[in-house]
Order: C-alpha cells, then structure tokens, then sequence
C-alpha cells in the first residue's frame, strides 16, 4: 500500500508548551506531571511487555507520576477510576515500534510477537488504564494544529457528554523523550473571566481553575 | 457507569453515508453481500504474504492510495448530503486511520503523525478544519462517530464528517501474523465452534453528520438517526477483553441510556465479532450482562465475516452496514458458521438474511488497552 501525506512537518517540544488554557473549558488541573523533570537526562523506567521505543514508557511514567499525587499508591479508588478517561495524545504517534516493525519487514525478518502487543496506541494507553483502574473511555489522537488546545478539547467534551467526570491527558513526542500527563475534572463552580483564579497554565504547576465558556472551544469555532 | 444520565443524540442524523470494501464493492454493493454472507476474501496480491499463517485478506482491486480514496469516499458521502462548498467549508473533520507505512521508513526527522493525514484530507476535499486523526486501533473510527455526535448534541458543531480508512499492508499483516490473530483456514466464523481468528480487509468509509434542526433547515433528508453512543474501558489487560466483558457491557448500557431506550427496543446487533477465541466470548457476556433476556433474542452477526477486519476504520465500515440493514430491513448474516459454541450463546443471524423491520440497532466495537465502544442507530 502506499499513502500520500502532503502536511508539513510538525514537531512537538512539549517543553515549549507554555500555553495551556483552560480559559474557555470548565475544567480544571487536579495534578500534572512532566517527565523529565528537572533532569533532563534522566530515563523512564523500564516497562514490562514494550520493548524497542521509549513511547510506552514515557506515557507510563508521566501517568504514574501524575496521578501518584493524586491517589498516592495505584490503583485509583474504584469510585473514581471508573469515571476517569484516558486520552492519550501525540502528533506523530510511536515512532520506535512503527521503525521496528517497518525493519523487521524490509528485512524479511520473524516479527517479533511483541511488536503486535504494544503496535497501537491503546496499549500504552491500556497499560495506564489496567494499573490504575480507570475505566472510563479510552482515546488515542494525533492533533493536527495546537496539540495542548486540541487535547483540552478532546478532554473537555468527554466530561461535557459525561462520559467521563475526570481525564487523565498524556501528551508524549518521541524525539524530545518528553511527556505530559495532566489529570483534569470539571471545574468546581462557573468563574467570571475576571476571577483571579483564572487559569491559563504557563508551563508552572496549577494555580487554580478557570471557567468562562465565553469563547469558542476548537469544534465552536470550527462549526458552522 | 461510564457515561451517565443525558438524553443526547435526539437530534443527530446521518445525511450522508458511503463505504467501499470487500472486492470493490459500494455501499449498496457491501449491503447486499453482508446480508447474504458472502465473504470477500482472497489471496493478497500487494506483498508476498507466503510466508504468513494465511495469504488471505478482503482487498479492493490494486495498490489503492489511502488518502486518495479518502477524499473519494469523503466527496460520496458529502455528495449525498447534499453538501455545497460553504456549506462543505465550515464543516471540520474527524478521521480515524493508523498511520503510513511509507513514513514509517522515512528518517525520524522527516516523519508525520495521523494527523498529517487528516489534515491532507480535509484541504483536499474542501471541508473545514481536521483537528486531529483518531489512532485508537479498532474503535478509532467509533470513537471518532462519538465524538462528532457529542459535538453536535453540545451545540459544538452543526455538521461533523467523519472518514475511516485502512488497506491491508505488509506491516500491520506481519503483525496480527505474528500475534497468531489471522485465522490459517482462511475463514472468520465469529461465535462459532471452531473459529481460528480474523481476516484483514480494505475498508473506506465516510459518514455526515448533523442536528435534526440543521438538515430540516437544508432540506436534506435523514438516512438514519445516531441514537445513542456510549464507551468504556476495561482496565484489565493490556491486549486481552476482559471475559466478563466490563467495559463492552457499561458502553452497551450508556449508549441505551443516552438514546432513552432499554434493550427490549433493540432489534439488531453488528457485532464486533473478530472470530477470535477470547474475544467473541467476552463480548457475548457483555451482551448477556448489559442486555439481560433480551440478549437472546436479538439477531446478532459480525459482518467481519464477509469484509474483514478494517482495524480503524472497523467502526465506520460497520455503522454504514448497520445503517444499510436498518433502511433495508435486510439483516445480515453471520458467515463461517459451522456450530455453536456454548460460550457464544446468541441469536446469531445463519444461512440466510434476517429480512425485519428494525427501529434501534447497536453497532459495537472493542480494542486493544482494553476501549470498547457502542453507537446506537434508529431507523428514520
């Protein structure tokens, strides 16, 4: 098969992502974590059952560390786990395992079992889900414009439909090794855009929670 | 419960719907062999597949460019709607695909994301904005039809198009070979005694959607109605279902909460039915458990079956068959039967097509991390 893509290059350094806002969702920061953290050589651990990229653990690592502060030891209280999602999102997905298996077949090699196990997404995502006990809906999407903003959107609508009460958003690019794991929930009351607790999160930990739903979210502006 | 309370999706209509699958065949085309059960499936022609447990895949004519026949299928359905370019211009995208296999050999550096897929598709055909691809493996284009319909029944967006699209390649087909997924008879016999897995198939698909109110306002008529949509995790395996079916079962049960219907409504399940061991047994206990009695008298069948396992794009493929049979009063069969299994204890549709009227159908589909999905479509 082939396929053409003509979209410019887009590169993701979550390091650079000083523009989370939740000025325009109901929502609200409940913990965040970024990996790596103040040392920027440091290594995610290990994860049993992926092997061959670092797109596994670097989502696990910041789920981990994210919602550790929130729930201590895993798993979640199951009151909780069972209404939190898991969106995990990524411009350009898993670049480590999609190179293993495009070399195992030009060179004619036994695939590795392995590589079907972690080959999408969701089993990163899943592998999150099983330690902690979140069962809510499990989403896996790769933005095409602002990846902070577009996540938001993502997380935003499914506690509006009420799929979920709380998001655990992981946003992770190979390359820069660097994840973002965020735990958001409905904020706890509507604010005025004045409200000094507005939240515009500046790449610091949260400050407070923030709701106008003056503007347009992303699909608002996009709809018709 | 994973999506709670709401009567969302009254208003959400499907004007606008087309697939292409099995051997080349169109919407109608596909309706006509999932009803008769007529599998699709021959020896790939695109790579050397000697090698593998089976040679056998559902595949349209030639090497076929992905996002070629996205931007086809995506002009059907738009086509069908009725769709002008402004009204084409202001209404954004979602699509559910994989990736590339040709960018998977580029240097990292030089590498795009699903995104730069979608984003190609939306420019091309002329539609507003792809603000992401969905690459959530098998209910990428489910969730996908969710999230559009959430978007609609939230004042988000009037109109969403969603588009779905996977073709067999060597990479994912070396894979689901190397997990000892692909079945080496050559046959998919969801829920049936001695079933040995799934077959990959082409599959291309693209569905508009919009509020009841904004239709009326362009006097498009309604194909059908997206009901309800619900979706939940298992948390309990990484690749595995959860045998008791926990998350397929409390997807079922919000997408008939979110539709305002109870199971005793539901006159057809498209199931997700891979012919797989584990997983044909998981989804019939979810079934038995969000259903109750009337999980044993509901016709169900996989149409995977006849046209494969489209991987992303499984979710649109099978919402326009389910759609297709829910117009037609044509319920397909369930191919590659040859017994029951006492684990799979369900109304299976065999031999010939259901032909009833049908109001509320579910059409549902898991993945791997444990996400499961069910979309709720009312017959209009």
């Amino acid at each position: 098969m082939t396929t053409t893509t003509d979209t410019a290059l887009s590169i993701v350094d979550l390091s650079d992502l000083s523009d989370l806002d939740l000025s325009t969702v109901e929502l609200e920061v409940l913990a965040e974590a970024r990996w790596p953290g103040a040392d920027p050589s440091a290594q995610p651990a290990p994860l049993p059952g992926f092997v061959s990229s670092s797109f596994a653990p670097l989502i696990a690592q910041a789920a981990d560390d994210c919602l550790s502060q929130v729930h201590g030891s895993a798993p979640a209280p199951a009151e909780r786990g069972d209404r939190t999602a898991v969106v995990v999102v990524s411009v350009r997905g898993d670049l480590g395992t999609s190179t293993a298996v495009a070399a195992a077949v030009d060179a004619g090699k036994r695939m590795p079992p392995i590589l079907f196990f972690q080959s999408v997404v969701n089993s990163a995502a899943g592998r999150v889900a099983v330690t902690w006990g979140l069962r809510g809906p499990v989403v896996c999407t790769s933005p095409v414009a602002d990846p902070v903003a577009d996540a938001v959107a993502v997380a935003d609508l499914l506690i509006a439909d009420e799929a979920a009460d709380e998001v655990l958003l992981v946003l992770v690019e190979q390359g820069a090794e660097e994840a973002r794991a965020l735990l958001l929930g409905r904020a706890a009351a509507p604010l005025t855009g004045t409200a000094p607790t507005s939240t515009a999160l500046t790449g610091t930990a949260p400050t407070g929670t923030a709701s106008t739903g003056a503007a347009p979210t992303n699909e608002q502006r996009s709809s018709q | 419960m994973a999506e709670a309370g709401g009567v969302g999706g009254a208003g959400v209509v499907v004007t606008g719907v087309a697939a292409v699958a099995g051997t080349g065949w169109d919407l109608a085309a596909l309706g006509a062999r999932t009803a008769a059960g007529e599998p699709a499936f021959t020896p790939v022609t695109r790579f050397d597949a000697g090698r593998y447990r089976t040679d056998l895949a559902a595949q349209l004519p030639g090497d076929p460019v992905l996002a070629d026949e996205l931007v086809s299928i995506v002009g059907t359905a738009c086509e069908q709607a009725g769709l002008g370019a402004a009204e084409r211009a202001v209404s954004p995208l979602l699509v559910a695909v994989h990736g590339d296999p040709a960018v998977a050999r580029l240097p990292e550096s030089e590498r795009t994301g699903p995104g730069a897929i979608a984003a190609s598709i939306a420019r091309r055909s002329g539609l507003g904005p792809a603000p992401r691809a969905y690459m959530t493996a098998c209910v990428a284009a489910s969730t996908a039809v969710a999230d559009a319909a959430a978007m609609i029944s939230h004042g988000r967006a009037h109109r969403v198009v969603v588009a779905a699209g996977y073709l067999v390649e060597q990479d994912n087909f070396a894979l689901f070979d190397a997990g000892r997924s692909l079945a080496p008879d050559g046959h998919v016999r969801p829920f049936s005694a001695g079933r040995q897995g799934m077959l990959l198939g082409d599959g291309i698909a693209a569905v508009v959607l919009e509020s009841a109110e904004e239709a009326a306002r362009r006097g498009a008529a309604p194909l059908a109605r997206i009901a309800g949509w619900g979706r939940a995790g298992d948390a309990f395996h990484i690749t595995q279902p959860d045998p008791e079916g926990g998350g397929m079962t409390r997807a079922v049960t919000a997408a008939l909460r979110k539709a305002g219907r109870v199971p005793a409504d539901i006159g057809y399940i498209n199931a997700h039915g891979t012919g797989t061991a584990q997983s044909d047994v998981a989804e019939t206990a979810a079934l038995h458990r969000a259903l109750g009695a009337d999980a044993a008298r509901i016709p169900v069948s996989s149409s995977k079956s006849v046209h494969g396992h489209t991987l992303q794009a499984g979710g649109l493929v099978e919402l326009a068959v389910t759609v297709h049979a829910v117009r037609t009063g044509r319920l397909p069969v369930n191919a590659g039967y040859v017994g029951p299994d006492e684990r799979c204890g369900l109304n299976l549709v065999l031999d010939r097509p259901v032909e009833r009227e049908v109001d509320y159908a579910l059409t549902l589909n898991s993945a791997f991390g444990g996400a499961n999905t069910a979309l709720v479509v009312a017959r209009v």
